[in-house]
């Protein structure tokens, strides 16, 4: 193999993430794996660009940051969305960046299912189908015979399952606990510095872009619970979903608990228990300068292992070229395992 | 090497002959015991002071031992073995029997309430901080009777990790 054709579906925040890092690290990759990385296809939720000469991944995000839509793209704008670009272009790999939908996980589940179908390795960012359907997607990857790699699913840049899996492949993993979203560790760590109570800092939040308009996903914790279930599914080999996670947010938190927490020199961090007795997100108190003292929008994750005993990792868990690097790391790993 | 421990046994017949076993078995020498029988903890249990001499493997494979028998050391090498216990709770905590939350938590054996800070906030729902000091190993008990109590009085637990 010395061209790969990939297809970008979903062209948010990720999945410009990912054209822009292409564009800088083409050469990279080819170095690495001899391989020449092109994308054939981009789409965003009702329009796409497809080309079988491949596409301009600057044009591409400057077409999409300026136009909208990716129809708007010079030549090779199409109107065609969703699986049908899948149809509509040869390819070797998705790379999906679809955003998580936890109701149904569409549309990452019809996208992931109809490239496996067709044989073709997926790259993923999405946490939806991951979390609802852990298993049956990992089969659907087995019986294609295609790789399916996810590692941006959770933490974004921070090494976690790739890590835990191949660095870590002596240890058994008993447990894993962290700080798996960026959003809530900010809120929580500004209460902390400056005492201000939770609304006064969601609305800040919101106003920086750090938090969405709706923020439920991240303060009540399902994003969290989410990253649990695929830490669970695919480091401890628990066969959990969504539902089997204990889940408390943090828009209960006040100043209050942060102030008494404090006295006592503790910090409140909303911590994704993953072992085999408890599927856990919550609040819960951490020493001052332990592992899990980190702040701002930064993910963390205390591994525990039976050999290694515990491992701990510090990324940023959000944003745009963090997440890709993510991705390009899996893309990478794919075509070394090709060559 | 040489340990210093206390621990606390049951004032029942039988209990220091289960305490020397191991430490031979394991390959430890008794260097000094001193047992006063006339002397009790709060909890009416009696406190045994050893010393013990031997290789840290062996030394350590007695002390896993006397865990597992399920005697309490309270101090190794001046020590104090007992752990302690932060957590938080939030809620209408005065208003549904706050005496009766201390109360249960004091209940368990092997715990006691050592720390209490309470914020009130008017009407609303206040926020307590309470220390616990337990036995170690007993942390787990701890936290399953403090969410016990936080499931039927519909308080908001914040346990340590």
């Amino acid at each position: 193999m010395d061209e790969c054709k990939v297809i970008i579906m979903g062209f948010g925040s990720v999945g410009q993430g990912v054209a822009d890092a292409l564009s800088m690290k083409k050469d990279l990759i080819k170095d690495k794996t001899g391989v020449s990385v092109k994308i054939v296809a981009a789409a965003d939720s009702s329009s796409s660009a497809i080309s079988q000469d491949g596409l301009d991944e600057e044009l591409l995000v400057k077409t999409k940051k300026e136009e909208g839509k990716l129809s708007a793209y010079p030549e090779f704008g199409s109107e065609k969305c969703g699986v049908d670009v899948l149809d509509a272009v040869e390819y070797d790999c998705l790379i999906e960046a679809t955003p998580t939908n936890i109701v149904d996980a569409e549309p990452a589940l019809s996208l992931t299912f109809k490239a496996f179908e067709q044989g073709k390795d997926v790259v993923t960012s999405n946490k939806g189908h991951l979390a609802l359907k852990f298993r049956e997607v990992i089969g659907a990857a087995e019986k294609a015979g295609v790789e399916f790699m996810y590692e941006a699913s959770v933490g974004g840049s921070m090494p976690i399952i790739n890590f835990a899996k191949d660095t870590l492949a002596s240890c058994s993993i008993e447990s894993v606990k962290g700080i798996l979203n960026g959003t809530t560790n900010y809120i929580l760590s500004r209460m902390t510095s400056e005492g201000s109570d939770y609304e006064v800092i969601l609305k800040e939040s919101q106003e920086l872009g750090i938090a969405e308009t709706d923020p439920t996903q991240d303060v009540e914790g399902i994003d969290a619970a989410c990253k649990t279930v695929i830490l669970a599914n695919s480091l401890l080999g628990i066969d959990a979903t969504y539902s089997d996670v204990k889940v408390v947010g943090i828009s209960n938190i006040n100043s209050h608990a942060i102030e008494l927490a404090k006295k006592d020199d503790y910090l409140i961090k909303l911590i994704a228990e993953v072992s085999h007795d408890n599927l856990q997100v919550s609040p819960r108190l951490v020493k001052r300068g332990s592992s899990y003292d980190v702040s701002g929008t930064l993910n963390m994750a205390t591994i525990k292992t039976d050999l290694a005993d515990e491992v701990s990792v510090i990324g940023l868990g959000a944003g745009s070229l963090e997440t890709a690097s993510a991705m390009l790391t899996d893309l990478i790993s794919i075509l070394k395992n090709k060559n | 090497m040489r340990i210093n421990l206390v621990l606390e046994l049951l004032d029942v017949p039988g209990q220091l002959v289960k305490i020397l076993e191991p430490i031979s078995m394991l390959g430890a020498n008794l260097i000094t015991i001193i047992h006063k029988r006339d002397y009790k903890s709060d909890n009416g249990k009696v406190p045994v002071q050893l010393t013990l001499e031997g290789e840290q493997e062996s030394l350590k494979k007695v002390v896993n031992r006397f865990e597992e028998l399920g005697f309490t050391i309270i101090e190794m090498d001046g020590v104090i073995k007992k752990e302690k216990i932060t957590t938080i709770l939030f809620g209408h905590i005065v208003d549904q029997d706050l005496k009766d939350t201390m109360d249960r938590i004091n209940d368990l054996e092997s715990a006691n309430i050592v720390g209490f800070d309470i914020k009130l906030d008017g009407e609303e729902k206040s926020t307590a901080l309470i220390n616990i000091e337990a036995d170690v190993g007993n942390k787990q008990i701890v936290f399953d009777r403090i969410e016990e109590i936080a499931g039927e009085k519909n308080l908001l637990v914040i346990n340590e990790v």
